[in-house]
């Protein structure tokens, strides 16, 4: 028989699969923050604080994003040398209400306008997509704050809606599990996986079972977006895995797991027991068991069919 | 010094030029677009054209000799030195044609870290390929070195 049975009290419960918020996702559908779009409305100036990150709009358009998640435009003009960190910090002391600094790095001719330009561009969407990610707390504008980088190319906020929600259909499509976008990451043995890419072999070189995404993003001075699109390709070619379970907050004991008559010390592998916190004292299996791994994959690729 | 508006109007005085974008290959965004668009969706358009651009960037048969050490040494597994990761696409263009249009895709070098090409839409009759070739490598220099 397979029928699946809690464990009796005292054995270890098995690991709780990791469960995806498809059903919630949908829900949300478009409307990523409706303060967000009601402060466009109004074309509103200053920074909607959010959990991850924040936006700062000017006249309800979005002229700068930042996210703890996301190397900002510093990381990423300076970790090669595009601009010299004296020059970055020259422009910041210099910068004031009317000279942000983006003006005095452009008007010093310290960088190209297209490469500013660009690379702005690119790092407002990248923590946009982070300061968006569905919070647990309410987010808060604070009217009237700008920023010391100044204006440079605003985006509509609808712009940078559209793009989060098509980011995260792209990561899911790429690979459905979220986890290794936020935990530490580290390389697995796999068998006949396709050869990463220059860009994916960097990213594998810095994975070292302590640092996530966010963290080689910074390293590699790369938008953290893009490492999230590696990291996921990599994990679905099986070439790395999220640790799992990532290090937990010390929790009370839960209550004790309802008694189940016929339960044996056989392992259950299946919907487990409601949130089955370790028990104090008891260390979780080690879940980067290859066949675990597998199975989740299997899982995994079978539910996005 | 022209910014990414500028280089895209540029690259609209081309001979039957339709529409120009800058596009990230690695995303899928269209970092700026004027012009018309196949389908009237120029999102829609970077989105494919990315695929394919990004397609491109990592086949290693179409890298040229020697691009899989860039900056030398260290391979996988290596300390990862910072030249490891500027953007240096390993193709130059790319060109599809079909019955009466030309796409000219143009990885765009970087100094820092990046995935853009230039995407510019030619309509057949008047396109010419040689000189949106020569004029777009052009602006991809002007656009990111000034």
């Amino acid at each position: 028989m397979t029928a699946v049975r809690t464990p009796p009290q005292g054995t270890t419960p098995p690991p709780r699969l990791p469960v995806r918020e498809k059903s919630a996702a949908r829900e949300r559908g478009s409307g990523l923050s409706p303060m967000l779009t009601r402060l466009a409305a109004e074309r509103a100036t200053g920074v909607l604080e959010r959990e991850r990150g924040s936006l700062y709009l000017a006249e309800g358009r979005v002229v700068h994003a930042e996210s703890p998640l996301a190397p900002g435009l510093d990381v990423l003009l300076l970790a090669h040398g595009t601009l010299t960190p004296a020059g970055w910090q020259d422009a910041r002391e210099r910068a004031d209400e009317e000279y942000g600094v983006a003006r005095l790095l452009l008007d010093a001719g310290r960088v190209p306008r297209g490469a500013l330009e660009l690379c702005h561009l690119e790092a407002v969407y990248d923590a946009a997509y982070f300061a968006l990610t569905p919070s647990s707390t309410p987010g808060r504008f604070r009217y009237g704050a700008g920023h010391w980088l100044g204006p440079l190319r605003p985006v509509p906020v609808e712009a940078v809606e559209r793009e989060t929600l098509r980011r995260r259909e792209l990561l899911h499509r790429l690979w459905p599990d979220p986890l290794t976008d936020g935990a530490p990451l580290r390389r697995s043995e796999t068998v006949a996986a396709p050869a990463p890419t220059a860009r994916q072999s960097a990213v594998l070189a810095a994975v070292d079972g302590v640092r996530t995404a966010p963290d080689i993003a910074r390293e590699l001075g790369r938008q953290a977006f893009h490492t999230l699109v590696d990291v996921r390709r990599l994990a679905a070619a099986g070439l790395l895995t999220a640790l799992f379970p990532p290090p937990r907050p010390h929790r009370p004991p839960p209550p004790a797991l309802p008694f189940r008559a016929g339960a044996t010390a056989e392992r259950a592998v299946g919907p487990a027991a409601p949130d089955p916190a370790p028990p104090p004292g008891i260390t979780l299996p080690r879940v980067n068991d290859p066949d675990i791994t597998l199975l989740k994959r299997l899982r995994d690729a079978l539910e996005a069919l | 010094m022209p910014g990414i508006d500028e280089c895209l109007l540029e690259a609209m005085r081309l001979p039957g030029a339709r529409g120009a974008a800058l596009v990230d290959w690695t995303s899928g965004l269209a970092l700026g677009a004027v012009g018309e668009f196949p389908g009237g969706d120029h999102e829609a358009a970077a989105a494919e054209a990315a695929e394919v651009a990004r397609l491109t960037a990592e086949q290693r048969a179409f890298a040229p000799d020697g691009y899989d050490r860039p900056g030398g040494h260290d391979g996988p597994g290596g300390a990862g030195g910072p030249e490891g990761g500027v953007a240096d696409p390993p193709v130059e263009d790319l060109i599809i044609s079909n019955r009466d249009s030309y796409h000219v895709l143009r990885f765009v070098p970087t100094s820092f870290d990046s995935s853009v090409f230039l995407h510019v839409w030619l309509a057949r009759p008047d396109g010419n390929l040689a000189l949106a070739r020569i004029r777009l490598g052009e602006m991809a220099g002007r656009l990111v070195l000034g």
